[in-house]
């Protein structure tokens, strides 16, 4: 586990454009942002006010069109592709919004594969991928195909997948988003377990529940980041 | 808008797959018409043609490889239609979920993707029986150009019109079929985006969870699409069956066609006689390859026989290693009819087998221990004490007689028990070996008329320097027998050409197929990219998906294919070393092209961006 006081992340002046038929949409606007190591940070934000942007530039799964952004150290404008997909799968623990379960492969092996990825046994992997779905409760679902799982349990095995490698920074994209109140809970309990083991957790949401675990809450309008 | 403008925009909307199952079908279709014809006109018993060039038993090897290869494209020409249309239907499942859901009854539904397909293959068999027919006159002058007269190029229309109305009618069946069933698929289900992504009927028992991840995830992808891979593996065996009997097929039949001439003709072989004796023997040899009306010669005329004192000049000359004197005379042979047994019984049954047929033919007599030739015989060769015994050659015998070996036949009003049925070139085959001694005493007129010397080719000069001083006119068999061999290489390498082209469809229908299988990995593979796995893990998935696919169709396709080659083409197959490594070669490099021509798309996914993939698959 990481303690507080370090700096995770430091976004200064990132920028994001994109091009869409001929017009140019900003989708972030002069973003500036520090996570220290151990905080929850919570984004939230109206729909298209680019939250899942900014996470995917943490995540180094894209790139600023200015601005500067060091995550755990590493200057991510910096590194080319081939060294991003290390750095993800070393440090980075990604939950999507629609899940991203990889279609054929069953819960225990989507948790197992970013621990493969790693350099880790398949023996190990697999063992470590148990563990983490008995501790997401899905013990009874672990050789089910991601089409055999519920919205919540599918989340949920995106969590332990997430978590797999120990990583030193947690992403999570809208994890309630598409569940209901109900299942909703399940995920809202995965991340107060990850709240109380001291990951650095940031996390874009519309849900109060999640809002209130927060040590720190963003807020993200129209590309533009201000503190609440 | 008329009904046609709906399929029609749709497939120049779709060029990539329409283009490709157009160029598949029509490469079939041209190879059929090309085939088919040329043997026509080469003189294949196609469509019961037996006038022609080459002998009876030669027309029979390249009829039997032109059937083959004729029925394969046949079959490679179906299943590279429904596989296409199987690949086309499986991603327009979505299109069929929207108009089924619009109100769009099925049957109309299936009209609109039906006259798509008819479209489609109504181009491929106009555009493959242009090609064909094109090729066909090309081959035609190519050999022309060769110095092999070429002058029946009429074209079979009946031919034609058959092969293009089966190409017509089976792929628009198999088609259909295919498409009434996917029109079946309920809207709800065809507008779910996990329409393809259900593994619940996978995984379990059949693929192990000790095997890989990336071999898990390929032979998952594969199953997921299953009757997509069934039609790809069946469509890549089928013309990797055809490429391998078309690659090793030609090569062993060529070689082995090579061989029966060789054997027929014989090698270092002077024929001595006189100048005419020796121009009419060329002829007749030439029959072979270069047809011609052949004059009225007389062959008794005594002028013709060659002196007691030649003859022993010719046998002391230094540098000969055997001798074979032979006299020809041309007369009419008599089929007699005979008995086979129908039922061993007992009591045994026969049954009458001929008729009274007859053939002008040449006979030759010779002496059956020092003949030169070593023919493939079917039945035996003549030996010291046979006498009214004879060879006869293979055409002879499939024009005149039913069961050559179970009859007799009449020469010069002498009965003659038929011993062995040689596959010779003389005469185009329509030749009779009879003892020299009987000939004699038939024609009476003893010596003979065409003297055979086989020579050590290192003292050929002095061997042909001395056939001069006695007079005597020299045929170089030699030049013979290269000429029967360069017309034969060239016939099985223009009729192996164009089946070949169907390797290039067999590529495109393996990259179309790894096109189809990406694009519904693609997102997976985005994610595991996003993950952190680098693009080789997601090129390395899909070279086993290949692999897998590649396997299975090679291991069936290729042993298929030298299986029928080896058991059904050809009788006593020569298969020399440099032979088999020049056919495993190409094989080999077939496969990697596929291969590598395959992970194409693959390469065209890693270079894309995560997101992309993850979000816009």
């Amino acid at each position: 586990m990481v303690t507080k006081g370090k700096i995770a992340v430091v976004a200064s002046s990132l920028c994001k454009e994109y091009q869409v038929g001929g017009h140019t949409v900003t989708a972030l606007k002069d973003v500036n942002l520090e996570v220290a190591e151990g905080e929850f940070v919570c984004i939230y934000g109206p729909s298209g006010a680019g939250k899942t942007t900014l996470l995917n530039i943490f995540g180094g799964l894209d790139k600023p069109t200015s601005g500067k952004i060091v995550v755990l150290g590493h200057d991510l404008m910096s590194y080319d592709e081939e060294f991003l997909a290390t750095f993800r799968s070393s440090y980075i623990g990604f939950v999507f919004q629609s899940y991203n379960l990889i279609s054929t492969l069953t819960a225990i092996e989507n948790v197992a594969f970013p621990a493969e990825i790693a350099g880790i046994s398949g023996r190990e992997a697999r063992q470590k991928a148990e563990k983490l779905l008995k501790r997401v409760g899905l013990s009874h679902r672990i050789n089910h195909f991601p089409s055999q799982l519920s919205g919540g349990e599918q989340q949920r095995v995106a969590f332990a997948r997430a978590l797999v490698n120990n990583p030193l920074l947690v992403l999570v994209d809208e994890p309630t988003g598409n569940l209901d109140l109900e299942t909703g809970l399940e995920v809202v309990k995965v991340l107060e377990k990850l709240k109380s083991k001291k990951y650095t957790v940031i996390v874009s949401t519309h849900d109060d529940r999640i809002v209130q675990l927060a040590d720190r809450t963003m807020r993200l309008q129209n590309g533009s980041m201000r503190s609440k | 808008m008329s009904s046609l403008a709906f399929p029609m925009k749709d497939l120049i909307r779709r060029k990539f797959q329409t283009t490709l199952t157009i160029v598949g079908l029509t490469i079939c279709v041209a190879t059929t018409i090309f085939l088919v014809q040329f043997g026509n006109t080469i003189g294949f018993e196609i469509f019961l043609v037996a006038e022609g060039r080459l002998t009876t038993g030669f027309s029979y090897i390249f009829t039997i490889f032109i059937i083959l290869v004729s029925f394969l494209d046949f079959l490679a020409g179906l299943l590279i239609t429904s596989f296409l249309v199987s690949m086309a239907m499986s991603q327009r499942v979505q299109d069929i979920g929207i108009m089924k859901a619009t109100g769009c009854l099925t049957n109309i539904v299936f009209g609109y993707f039906a006259v798509e397909l008819f479209i489609m293959i109504l181009s491929s068999c106009f555009l493959g029986t242009v090609f064909g027919v094109f090729m066909y006159y090309a081959s035609i002058n190519a050999l022309n150009a060769f110095g092999f007269s070429m002058t029946d190029t009429s074209l079979n229309l009946w031919a034609i019109f058959f092969i293009f109305l089966a190409f017509m009618i089976a792929p628009n069946l198999l088609g259909g079929r295919i498409v009434a069933r996917w029109i079946k698929v309920k809207s709800t289900d065809a507008l779910s985006p996990s329409f393809f992504l259900v593994m619940a009927s996978t995984g379990k028992g059949f693929i192990s969870s000790r095997l890989g991840t990336e071999l898990k995830m390929a032979l998952r992808s594969l199953i997921r699409r299953k009757s997509v891979t069934v039609y790809s593996t069946l469509c890549l065996t089928a013309v990797l069956m055809l490429t391998t009997l078309t690659l090793a097929g030609g090569t062993i039949a060529n070689q082995t066609t090579q061989n029966y001439v060789h054997r027929a003709i014989g090698k270092d072989i002077i024929a001595v006689g006189h100048r005419n004796m020796t121009t009419q023997y060329s002829k007749l040899l030439s029959q072979f390859f270069n047809p011609q009306q052949m004059q009225q010669f007389n062959y008794s005329d005594s002028r013709l026989l060659i002196s007691e004192s030649n003859i022993s000049k010719l046998r002391s000359i230094t540098g000969v290693i055997k001798i074979d004197s032979r006299f020809l005379v041309e007369t009419t042979a008599y089929e007699l009819p005979g008995y086979v047994i129908v039922d061993p019984g007992p009591p045994p049954k026969y049954a009458r087998i001929g008729r009274y047929r007859s053939s002008q033919t040449l006979v030759v007599g010779i002496d059956p221990e020092s003949a030169l030739n070593e023919w493939l015989i079917d039945g035996r060769v003549l030996n010291e004490t046979d006498s009214y015994s004879v060879v006869i050659g293979d055409s002879l015998a499939s024009k005149i007689f039913d069961e050559p070996l179970a009859q007799r036949m009449i020469l010069y009003e002498k009965n003659f028990t038929i011993v062995g049925v040689c596959l010779d070139t003389l005469n185009r085959g329509n030749v009779v070996y009879v003892p020299i001694n009987i000939m004699s005493e038939l024609v009476q007129q003893s010596g003979c008329n065409l003297f055979f010397l086989k020579i050590d080719p290192s003292k050929r000069v002095e061997v042909l320097s001395k056939i001069n001083a006695t007079g005597l006119e020299f045929l170089e068999l030699n030049d013979i027998l290269n000429e029967h061999i360069i017309f034969l290489d060239k016939i099985w390498s223009l009729i192996m050409f164009l089946p070949l082209l169907s390797l290039a469809t067999a590529a495109l229908c393996l990259v179309a197929y790894m096109m189809l299988l990406i694009a519904g990995q693609k997102r997976d593979f985005g994610i595991i990219r996003a993950l952190g796995a680098k693009p080789k893990t997601v090129i390395k998935i899909v070279l086993m998906e290949i692999l897998i696919v590649l396997a299975i169709s090679a291991l069936i396709g290729i042993f298929g294919g030298l299986l029928i080659a080896l058991e059904f083409l050809i009788p006593d197959p020569i298969f020399s070393l440099n032979a088999f490594l020049s056919v495993a070669g190409w094989l080999v490099s077939t496969l990697i092209f596929l291969g590598l021509a395959s992970l194409y798309p693959a390469l065209k996914i890693v270079k894309e961006p995560i997101l992309k993939a993850i979000y816009y698959p």
